[in-house]
């Protein structure tokens, strides 16, 4: 049984010609990642970093200078390679006229797809995506969650195996962006893989189960989350109902146990602002 | 973790064929997006001033009044079609990349052959719908006027007491060539190849730049010197005239452009002259190739093309 990762990217470099009286400018530099099948990545760094030039050679948008990037093992620059995947591009736009139910038949059809096999499978995706009241509606109309959400639809109507999303929650209010990442999580419990870029490093956290993290073009970090943001020489521990004697026997172990041992902290964990905006947002309405 | 698939089971590796299917697909959504550009109202409004020009223009007399009006119909025609087809095309290809839908379509499995040819074909199938509509005001209108100025010539000629059977017959003839005839459909379909030709050249600059202006300004200029072909090839080929850098410009440019004279047969049609079958197949010929050319050269450009 042959290994093959949905997404392979080996020393990948991208050299842009300059433009009259320009020099040429290097976005990506030598740049190797795996994205392993049913995992979801993240590829994270500031502005200019060179992770929307990696997308783009990953989707055969853009020819690499030098190095290859393939998807279940064809190369990018391979049409075939498109079949197995969905791509959501930053703050898409769709064609005004039509309709969010006529978006999907018109990517399902660019994809082969036709019959009742592509409309059950449009009014399925229109469903998962909680788009089922504004299907009608002309996507001129949409706001900018919905936008996202038609092309997160868009991205999955052929059910590909390898989900690309870029910047999936930028401009989206809280409520909007949580809906994207609990779909991305449902995404990775039905095995699909995803490999997405955002500047909200805590929202990769909470669903990329790796990253890697790019910066002037190169990749300066990668690996498992936790493996990355865990701080190895110390120890959490969250108590419920514990009574201030507790407290005291425990900071009283700690200090008898000597050595370099010492209690940092201790206090109430506090919740993210992100929760809090959600709870008070999603209270009943007062009459 | 992730659980691994070999490759026969994650993906088909089968080459991915163009499909009549999509580029339809493709053409019918550029076909509809160019509609909503209000080019309805721009129709409507050049049907008014057809039919105004029809019944308009004072009496001369019914041979000059028919290809008066045949003149200027087919010319505005002409002129329409050719601004449409350059400005509609320039248009589409930079607004697909800056709404990223672009990256979308290509993103899923679409050569790109396939939709430069769905967009083509879309920008075209809305020329032939407009022509199509305008063909059919255009020879209603004529064959109206036709009729009407066929019975004021003959109470004319009954006032003047010259009604005789040859006289009549004569006008009858008279108006007959310059009325409704399939000439007229021949020179709307002629109009209809030059547009054509000209939205390919559109095409391919529209690959090439990044400007719409650009496209927009430059295909103008080829459109111009595409009506002058004949003349730079009679220059190219007069061994003594010129520098040698004005002819080597004028041999490229004779090279690069369209002769676009090929498909001028509205003055033919409008002095009365028949368009032989063998011309129209001459001209459809001569713009099929053109376009097998141009969008052959804008495919090695689109898919060559960073995204």
């Amino acid at each position: 049984m042959s290994a093959t990762p949905a997404v392979s990217v080996n020393h990948l470099t991208k050299v842009f010609k300059g433009s009259l009286g320009k020099g040429a400018f290097r976005a990506v530099h030598d740049v190797s990642l795996t994205v392993n099948v049913g995992e979801v990545y993240g590829l994270i760094g500031p502005n200019g970093s060179g992770k929307s030039t990696t997308m783009k050679a990953i989707l055969g948008l853009l020819k690499p200078t030098a190095g290859d990037t393939r998807i279940f093992g064809i190369p990018s620059t391979e049409v075939a390679s498109r079949r197995s995947v969905g791509f959501l591009p930053e703050n898409p736009y769709f064609y005004k006229h039509l309709n969010g139910r006529e978006t999907l038949h018109f990517y399902g059809k660019l994809c082969g797809m036709g019959g009742e096999k592509l409309k059950s499978r449009a009014e399925e995706m229109l469903a998962l995506t909680g788009l089922e009241d504004a299907a009608t509606r002309r996507v001129g109309g949409y706001s900018k969650g919905m936008l996202q959400r038609l092309g997160l639809a868009q991205a999955l109507i052929h059910e590909p195996q390898l989900l690309v999303l870029d910047e999936p929650t930028a401009g989206v209010d809280p409520s909007g962006s949580r809906i994207i990442r609990d779909l991305i999580i449902e995404f990775r419990t039905r095995g699909i893989t995803v490999l997405v870029t955002s500047h909200l490093l805590e929202q990769m956290q909470e669903v990329c189960d790796r990253v890697g993290i790019m910066a002037h073009g190169r990749m300066v970090r990668e690996g498992r989350v936790e493996d990355l943001i865990a701080v190895e020489n110390q120890t959490e521990m969250v108590l419920e109902n514990a009574s201030p004697e507790l407290l005291a026997k425990i900071d009283a172990l700690v200090k008898a146990e000597g050595g370099g041992t010492r209690m940092l902290r201790s206090g109430h964990p506090r919740t993210t602002l992100e929760r809090l905006f959600l709870e008070a947002t999603n209270e009943p309405k007062k009459p | 973790m992730s659980e691994v698939l070999p490759i026969s089971a994650a993906v088909s590796v089968a080459p991915v064929r163009f499909s009549p299917r999509r580029v339809w697909t493709l053409a019918y959504a550029t076909m509809t997006q160019l509609m909503r550009m209000k080019i309805l109202p721009f129709l409507l409004v050049f049907c008014v001033l057809v039919a105004a020009m029809g019944f308009g223009a004072s009496v001369i007399n019914p041979e000059q009044q028919l290809s008066q009006f045949k003149t200027m119909s087919l010319g505005v025609l002409q002129i329409f079609s050719i601004v449409f087809g350059i400005v509609a095309t320039a248009l589409l290809l930079p607004k697909d990349l800056e709404d990223r839908t672009l990256y979308t379509i290509l993103s899923k499995p679409v050569p790109r052959f396939d939709y430069v040819l769905g967009k083509l074909l879309g920008v075209l199938m809305l020329i032939a719908s407009g022509l199509v509509i305008i063909d059919a005001v255009l020879s209603l209108v004529l064959w109206l006027q036709q009729s009407a100025l066929f019975e004021a010539s003959l109470a004319q000629l009954h006032s003047d007491k010259q009604d005789s059977p040859e006289v009549v017959a004569q006008m009858r003839e008279i108006v007959a060539r310059q009325g409704l005839t399939w000439n007229l459909h021949w020179a709307v379909w002629a109009i209809f190849l030059k547009a054509s030709v000209v939205t390919t050249v559109a095409l391919l600059l529209s690959c090439i730049a990044s400007s719409t202006l650009f496209t927009i300004v430059i295909t103008f200029c080829i459109t111009i010197i595409g009506h002058g072909h004949a003349m730079i090839r009679e220059f190219v080929l007069q061994p003594h005239l010129g520098s040698t850098s004005v002819r080597i410009t004028s041999f490229l440019l004779a090279a690069i452009c369209p002769d676009l004279a090929q498909f001028d047969v509205v003055d033919s049609v409008a002095n009365g002259e028949i368009v032989p079958l063998g011309a129209v197949y001459e001209m459809t010929g001569i713009a099929a190739l053109y376009m097998t050319v141009y969008l052959f050269v804008t495919h090695l450009v689109f898919v060559e093309k960073e995204l």
